[in-house]
């Protein structure tokens, strides 16, 4: 009974997923002037095979396994599906019936038609498969994939992204070190803050201190302060350093405390 | 489409700006419905295992901040960058931010019935989803033609795309670590997609527990 219900619910997620996906694509090939829904990497990626069916689908043949692999092994499609498998397929699927790109991956009515159901397959048969799998395969996976995840977004991570931001300029370094070191403290991740410390050197790089981007630095500094009070960071810090808690400030923190 | 003329388009469903989000009302449903199949299900997450396992770190009975986190400032910095150059990124925006960011921070605070409920899910998901599009349809409104700036979405994606190569070799050490048969199952497959050309994480994991089904480990 749990296979229908999963089934059932799947090739709803699926079709709703494979739709926008398709649309938004198909819309990438209009942008800046038509907002569009996806990423570079997969405009560049579908610009590379353009055109030939066969490419695109054994680009996202190759994705699919992944995503396979991963969603059997811990439940996760990986971003693939959207980004690659969806995309690719929707195309190779259009592009075997006629060959000119303009009337077809670029239409994002066709793709929306196209990605729809393959959308349904693809969340259909990942989600009823996984599902399926004996119970010592996922124990494998797990005790495989949870530690080297958890190395991964703990530590390779945020050094990949603090050096990319030091290579990227002076600016992008200063902001990237001091956002990350606090996200390190605040968040538990410096990732977030690293990206954050991109953004706004990368914008004033590009722009100087517009009113975007004093708008983006006083968000930034808005979200470290709120996400620091939520998680009682002002309280530890104040521990640490020997102070002692001020009565009001405790009293505030009981009235937020939700559990 | 060439043949198109502007006025068309602008009027067209298929490439008007009020139809932006509606088609992220339509694909946040999708997403954060997938969340809710993988917190019932255990399958269904449609983003990578690193950032899956911050939700599930959560779920566990962790904290749910680092995922609440780090869903919140990716939503936050693509939603700016995507009005910037008319494409959204789907993975930071939605996958990550809409689909880990907003379930933890809905978790971490006790709200628990949109992600026990599919219908409610699908709704709770589509009117973010709306929400979201309509943000980025109004700061396209004030800051399209007034900006040149990608504010480094190529030095992220850059970084991402090479934190993700590390996956992989990361596999195998952790394969290494669980069991031999394990260890040199995650090799074999890892040389095997390497071989072929494709990612070799895929390979490490398939080889893995290709070989722990037979040699099963306990945890």
């Amino acid at each position: 009974m749990e296979f229908v219900t999963i089934l059932i619910k799947s090739l709803i997620i699926g079709g709703l997923l494979g739709f926008s996906a398709g649309v938004g694509a198909a819309r990438m090939f209009h942008a800046p002037n038509t907002q569009a829904l996806g990423a570079f990497r997969t405009l560049g990626e579908m610009n590379a095979c353009q055109g030939d069916a066969a490419s695109h689908f054994s680009f996202g043949l190759g994705f699919f396994f992944n995503a396979w692999a991963s969603a059997v092994g811990a439940g996760a499609f990986t971003q693939d599906v959207t980004h690659r498998v969806v995309p690719n397929w929707a195309a190779a699927a259009l592009l075997y019936k006629n060959k000119d790109v303009s009337q077809t991956i670029q239409d994002p009515k066709k793709m929306g038609i196209a990605g729809t159901i393959i959308g349904m397959i693809v969340v259909a048969f990942l989600n009823s498969t996984a599902a399926a799998i004996p119970e010592a395969l996922q124990v494998t996976a797990v005790a495989v994939l949870v530690p080297a995840a958890t190395i991964l977004i703990d530590t390779v991570m945020p050094i990949i992204f603090w050096l990319a931001a030091i290579d990227a300029g002076r600016r992008t370094g200063f902001w990237g070190t001091l956002f990350g070191g606090f996200a390190q403290m605040i968040m538990g991740n410096a990732v977030p803050g690293v990206v954050l410390g991109i953004l706004i050197g990368k914008g004033v790089d590009d722009q100087g201190w517009s009113r975007i981007t004093r708008i983006i630095l006083f968000a930034a500094i808005l979200l470290f302060i709120l996400s620091g009070f939520f998680r009682g960071f002002d309280l530890e810090l104040l521990e640490s350093f020997k102070l002692s808690v001020p009565d009001w400030l405790d009293n505030v923190h009981e009235i937020i405390k939700t559990e | 489409m060439e043949d198109i003329t502007e006025e068309k388009r602008a009027k067209s469903f298929w490439f008007a700006d009020w139809a932006f989000p509606l088609i992220v009302g339509i694909m946040s449903a999708a997403i954060f419905t997938g969340t809710y199949m993988y917190i019932q299900y255990g399958v269904g997450a449609f983003n990578e295992v690193a950032i899956v396992a911050m939700l599930k770190a959560g779920l566990d009975g962790g904290s749910y901040g680092a995922a609440a986190a780090f869903g919140a400032s990716f939503l936050f910095a693509r939603i700016l960058e995507g009005s910037l150059v008319g494409i959204l990124d789907l993975g930071g925006s939605i996958l990550t931010g809409l689909g880990i960011g907003i379930p933890a921070i809905l978790l971490s605070v006790g709200i628990t019935a949109p992600l026990n409920n599919f219908p409610l899910a699908l709704l709770t998901g589509g009117i973010l989803g709306l929400l979201i599009g309509g943000i980025i349809v109004l700061i396209r409104k004030f800051t399209i033609n007034q900006s040149s700036s990608t504010f480094g979405a190529d030095i992220m994606m850059g970084a991402g795309n090479s934190s993700g190569r590390f996956l992989g070799p990361l596999i195998v050490l952790s394969a290494a670590q669980a069991s031999i048969p394990i260890g040199i199952g995650a090799t074999v497959g890892a040389l095997i997609f390497y071989k072929f050309e494709k990612p070799i994480a895929g390979g490490a994991i398939l080889g893995a527990m290709v070989l722990g089904a037979i040699f099963p480990v306990a945890v």
